[in-house]
């Protein structure tokens, strides 16, 4: 009995934690998950982190909200796990369990000021120098005047 | 017993490799390589024309062979150009093949093939030592001796002066007068090393000795004397029927 | 005979004369022998080998050749034959009379092993780096009839390799002296650069002198030689034989057509070699035809553009740019539409293109090359066609040459006539420029007036043309281009006519011949393209449609501002850069295509490679245009085109069949009328040296290797020398 009331209190949980109907299924959306727990903080650009170790097993117990808008770019639906920052992402990954808001990290020349998305797949990608040698050398029009 | 054998293989592949160095003069030396290198006494642009006694020579040449076979006259014109010249540079291959209407490469086909056609510079004289066996029985090495010696030079070089250019040649067909050498175009044969020391001083001195043997003989008879035929011809008649 | 090379005078007798068209003998006088004990009937004459390749029966050899004459210097081919104390050289002795050749006896067989054994005493092991591996007739014939080692244990020769020009590498170390390359270049190339030097174990092939190899033809000593002593420069290290695909196709780089076999390996042209096609090209093919494939590999269109606000080509999508297309041929009417089509077009695309602009009720349809449209015209076929024939070169006796550079401009039509000046004492004038023919010829004079000489019998070259059996009148299409291209067209069809009348040959024999450049000016003729873009410059259009046309006939400035050109083309060359829309399409090498050839002989191309990129098949190009432009052509596979074709002139889809038109006569009489006056100005081809030989088209003006045999020409081969890897 205890069990199904559990289950009744987690979900009106869920469904309070998120902000109602609209922001419950925001979050099932965005995120596919609705889970609720505490939140340990809140990075630069505005992505949220939460723990909650009783109700989850390890592996499952931290995860991170993403901000809906991150250098310049909107990340309401497109989201990546390039955009937890270099600090939160020893924390969340369980590397440690002191978070960069009571433990803030030591300053290094290579950490980034602003952090920078992943670029493979995109324009921007780094691609290597490539040995093999074109099989069609296309003609580039010459610059018009 | 382990160790002969080991000796005796290792004796024979040096063998092998020295009979690797020593090579005839037409493959070593005289023939040179079968490609054409510009030096500058040797290049398209050497000065080489016949003179008008060897133009007449060439036409005389020609005439011997049927219209439109000029190139069966490549050999002699290809000599003239050489005993004009000395020896055959590109550009005198170059002439004939103009001369002769046909392509120079034609020309250069035939003056490699011979070795008789020179086309390194050599001296005024061209002394060609015969070694091959028999002259080499009859002490021929003396006489290489006595030229490198007198000359001051080694088989394949030309003496400073340009006068004398010695090479060692397989057999010239005298083997019956050995030993012998061919300078330019005499045999002076049945030589000893003094003869060979005299006939190089008098060549110095501009005089062209005699050629032929130098031991007396005539020419190819044998040595000792005849052997046969010593007694005088029987007149006619001789063994013929008594009632003719 | 005098004119044969030494080498083979005396065995010339011997060799096959497939020139000289022996009237086969009566059978009497055929001779009986016997290959194995199996009797054939052959001619007096035949050597063994041919008399056993008449049974089928393949004698090993290295130096012997069909098209070359007997050397009988490789000793590969010793057979015995019966009660014949010692083997023969099969490819020199002449059979008698109930000989029975023996090809597979223990004496025959021991002497192929030794004669084997020599050979190879001397040859590199290096065939994991050789690029013959694999079609080296030394490795096969070793395998087949050699022995599985060697006795010789001395050190092996190594000659020296020659520099004789960007195009053939050699490596002489690798040569067994077959002279089959000498006897290539002395008797078919007719440049007498290449000889053996030296003697004995000495012996090698070379130029004895630094010297190129210089010949349009040298390509062809890399497939003639046995071994791999003479290869491919471009092609070296590239690929092996048995990993590239063989496509039969047709070579557009010039207008006989040689038939070649384009090598392919990933989708890339690994290399292009000749085609057995007796009536056009033999078995040789130019070293155009041959090097120039690298071209198909640079300055490529990919993909559609078209030229944005800032008058620059940008790269577009194939929706955007025929939308383009079609939006513009609609908005202009009749006339305002015109097309120029180039050189290297292809029949299926030239039918579609024409079809086309009819339907948009336009007829302005040019090709780029002139032919003169006075009297006849382009109307009786012909008028423009090498009537004779390539192969009927054979059997003229005296051939008179107008204002052409055979040489230069169809090489291997210039092949046959020196093969029937070798063998059949032909006899040949030139009206022209003096050039270097590869043979001895009549300079008549650079004039015009020659011709009119001639024509009133009053030129000494009248008396031998009068006296001909069988004359032959070749006037090259760069006479005809002219300002009084009719006036010379006209005077040469007179000459020709009058020419036939004297000599008193039969009906079929054609005497009128004209000698194109480009490989797709006969099939447009066909087709009823009209000859010049003269119409386009005196009435300038709207839209303009080019086809493949780089040879800079029209520029920008002969066309009103507002007017849009498209290029369609597989070359950004001289045609795209012009354009306002640019549409990919493919080459020779990449499509299944017809083409027809100068003497009016339709052959087809077949997809080797496929397209680069966006790059299409040009008529389906046109057929996608017509669709958007709503006035859709009715064919959807090239079968359907070439039914279509079948329709406009029938001629096109008979392949390998040459058509023959015979209306010299009518054209003559027509020709006639021609008010036009022969200009003073001397007739000089464009192309004289072996400088314009190599970049005429937009192929291989975008081939390196052409740029480097050019570059060769002048500055010496050594300008061009790579450090060698092996």
């Amino acid at each position: 009995m205890a069990e199904y009331v559990n289950i009744v209190r987690r979900a009106l949980g869920q469904l309070g934690g998120h902000g109602g109907v609209r922001g419950f299924l925001v979050q099932l959306f965005r995120a596919n998950d609705v889970k609720t727990g505490a939140l340990i903080g809140v990075d630069k650009y505005g992505n949220k982190y939460y723990e909650d170790s009783k109700n989850y097993f390890f592996g499952r117990h931290r995860w991170v909200l993403y901000t809906t808008q991150m250098n310049g770019k909107n990340t309401m639906w497109e989201v990546d796990g390039s955009m937890v920052p270099a600090e939160w992402h020893r924390w969340l990954h369980c590397m440690t369990d002191d978070p960069p808001t009571t433990h803030p990290p030591v300053p290094r020349k290579f950490l980034a000021e602003t952090h920078q998305f992943n670029v493979s797949g995109t324009a921007q990608q780094y691609v290597p120098f490539s040995t093999t040698t074109k099989k069609i050398h296309e003609w580039v029009p010459p610059k018009a005047q | 017993m382990f160790l002969s054998s080991a000796i005796r293989s290792a004796v024979s592949q040096t063998a092998r490799q020295v009979r690797g160095l020593h090579r005839s003069a037409a493959r070593a030396g005289a023939g040179g390589i079968f490609v054409h290198r510009d030096t500058p006494d040797n290049n398209p642009d050497t000065p080489f024309e016949f003179t008008e006694e060897n133009n007449k020579r060439i036409e005389a040449i020609i005439s011997m062979y049927p219209v439109g076979h000029k190139q069966a006259a490549t050999i002699p014109v290809l000599d003239l150009a050489q005993r004009q010249h000395g020896w055959l540079p590109i550009s005198a291959m170059n002439k004939v093949a103009e001369v002769l209407g046909v392509a120079p490469m034609r020309v250069y086909e035939v003056a490699t093939f011979y070795t008789m056609f020179l086309r390194q510079p050599v001296g005024k004289y061209f002394i060609q030592i015969c070694t091959t066996t028999p002259c080499m029985l009859c002490n021929s090495d003396s006489i290489l001796q006595a030229l490198k010696s007198k000359l001051g030079i080694k088989v394949g070089e030309t003496t400073a002066d340009k006068m004398f250019t010695l090479i060692e040649v397989e057999c010239l067909g005298a083997c019956v007068n050995a030993p012998m050498v061919q300078i330019n175009d005499n045999y002076y044969e049945d030589l000893t090393a003094e003869d060979m020391d005299h006939i190089i001083d008098e060549l110095k001195a501009g005089r062209v000795p005699p050629p032929g043997p130098r031991n007396g003989r005539f020419s190819c008879e044998p040595a000792g004397g005849l052997t046969s035929l010593i007694e005088p011809p029987p007149g006619p008649g001789v063994g013929v029927r008594a009632d003719l | 005979m005098l004119r044969f090379p030494a080498v083979g005078r005396a065995l010339a007798g011997l060799a096959p004369s497939h020139s000289a068209r022996v009237q086969s003998r009566a059978a009497s006088n055929m001779v009986e022998v016997f290959v194995d004990g199996k009797p054939v009937e052959v001619e007096p004459g035949t050597t063994v080998l041919q008399a056993c390749e008449k049974v089928g029966m393949q004698i090993p050899r290295f130096c012997y050749h069909e098209r070359l004459s007997v050397a009988g210097n490789c000793r590969m081919c010793l057979v015995e034959i019966e009660k014949v104390p010692k083997p023969v050289a099969a490819c020199a002795m002449p059979v008698m009379k109930g000989w029975n050749i023996l090809t597979n006896s223990e004496k025959t067989r021991k002497a192929r092993e030794g004669v084997m054994e020599f050979l190879l005493a001397n040859h590199p092991l290096d065939c994991p780096i050789c690029d013959q591996g694999g079609e080296c007739d030394l490795q096969d014939q070793s395998m087949q009839f050699g022995s599985d080692r060697s006795r010789f244990s001395e050190s092996k020769r190594a000659v020296e390799d020659k520099n004789i020009g960007p195009l053939i590498k050699t490596i002489m170390t690798r040569c067994i002296q077959c002279t089959r390359c000498v006897r290539f270049a002395s008797e078919i190339a007719g440049v007498e650069d290449l000889g053996t030097t030296g003697r004995g174990n000495n012996l090698q092939i070379g130029t004895y002198v630094e010297k190129m190899f210089m010949s349009e033809l040298s390509g062809n000593v890399i497939d003639i030689c046995p071994v791999g002593a003479l290869t491919s420069k471009p092609y070296a290290f590239t690929a092996r034989p048995w990993e590239t695909r063989k496509t039969e196709s047709i070579d557009v780089l010039d207008a006989v057509g040689s038939n070649i076999v384009v090598s392919t390996r990933g989708g890339e042209v690994m290399r292009v070699m000749p085609r057995l096609n007796e009536d056009v090209n033999e078995e040789w093919i130019s070293d155009k035809t041959r090097f120039a494939y690298d071209g198909l590999k640079r300055q490529r269109l990919t993909q559609p553009m078209v030229k944005d606000a800032s008058g620059q080509l940008t790269a577009t999508s194939w929706e955007d740019a025929l939308t383009r297309v079609a939006g513009a041929l609609q908005g202009a009417q009749g006339s305002e539409v015109a097309a120029i089509v180039g050189g290297m077009v292809d029949a299926e695309s030239l039918v579609a293109l024409k079809d086309l602009l009819n339907r948009l009720n336009s007829d302005s349809l040019c090709t780029e090359e002139l032919f003169p449209m006075d009297g006849a015209g382009t109307d009786l076929r012909s008028n423009y066609l090498l009537n004779t024939r390539i192969a009927g070169i054979e059997d003229c006796d005296v051939l008179l040459l107008v204002g052409t550079n055979p040489r230069y401009e169809a090489p291997l039509f210039n092949a046959r006539i020196r093969k029937s000046w070798l063998h059949n004492e032909l006899h040949v004038g030139l009206v022209g420029r003096q050039v270097d023919l590869s043979y001895t010829y009549d300079h008549l004079g650079e004039e015009t007036s020659v011709l009119q000489e001639l024509a009133s019998g009053t030129h000494p070259f009248w008396e031998v043309l009068s006296t001909a059996k069988r004359p032959v009148v070749v006037v090259g299409s760069s006479a005809l281009q002219r300002p009084d291209g009719g006036a010379i067209l006209a005077a040469v069809s007179a000459l020709a006519q009058k020419a036939r009348s004297s000599s008193g040959v039969e009906e079929g024999w054609k005497v009128l011949n004209v000698l194109h450049r480009v490989a797709s000016q006969v099939a447009a003729l066909d087709l009823g393209y009209k000859a010049g873009v003269e119409a386009i410059r005196s009435n300038p259009p709207k839209v303009l449609y080019l086809l493949g046309a780089d040879a800079g006939c029209i520029t920008r400035a002969d066309l009103p501002k507002d007017s849009l050109i498209i290029y369609q083309g597989h070359h950004g060359d001289v045609g795209a850069p012009m354009a306002d829309i640019v549409l990919p399409g493919a080459a020779y090498t990449e499509k299944n295509a017809t083409y027809v050839n100068t003497e009016g002989r339709s052959q087809q191309t077949r997809v080797a490679v496929t397209a680069p990129g966006a790059a299409r098949e040009d008529w389906q190009v046109i057929r996608a245009v017509s669709e958007l432009a709503g006035v859709m052509l009715p064919y959807d596979t090239v079968d359907e085109v070439r039914s279509r074709l079948a329709q406009v002139s029938p001629n096109l889809t008979r392949y390998d069949d040459v058509e023959g038109a015979n209306y010299f006569k009518q054209a003559n009489e027509l020709a006639a009328a021609v008010n036009q006056t022969l200009l003073a100005t001397p007739l000089i081809p464009p192309q004289l040296t072996a400088k314009d030989f190599y970049m005429t088209d937009s192929i291989s003006r975008s081939s390196q290797t052409m740029a480097k045999c050019v570059k060769a020409i002048t500055e010496g081969a050594a300008a061009v020398d790579e450090p060698s890897i092996c």
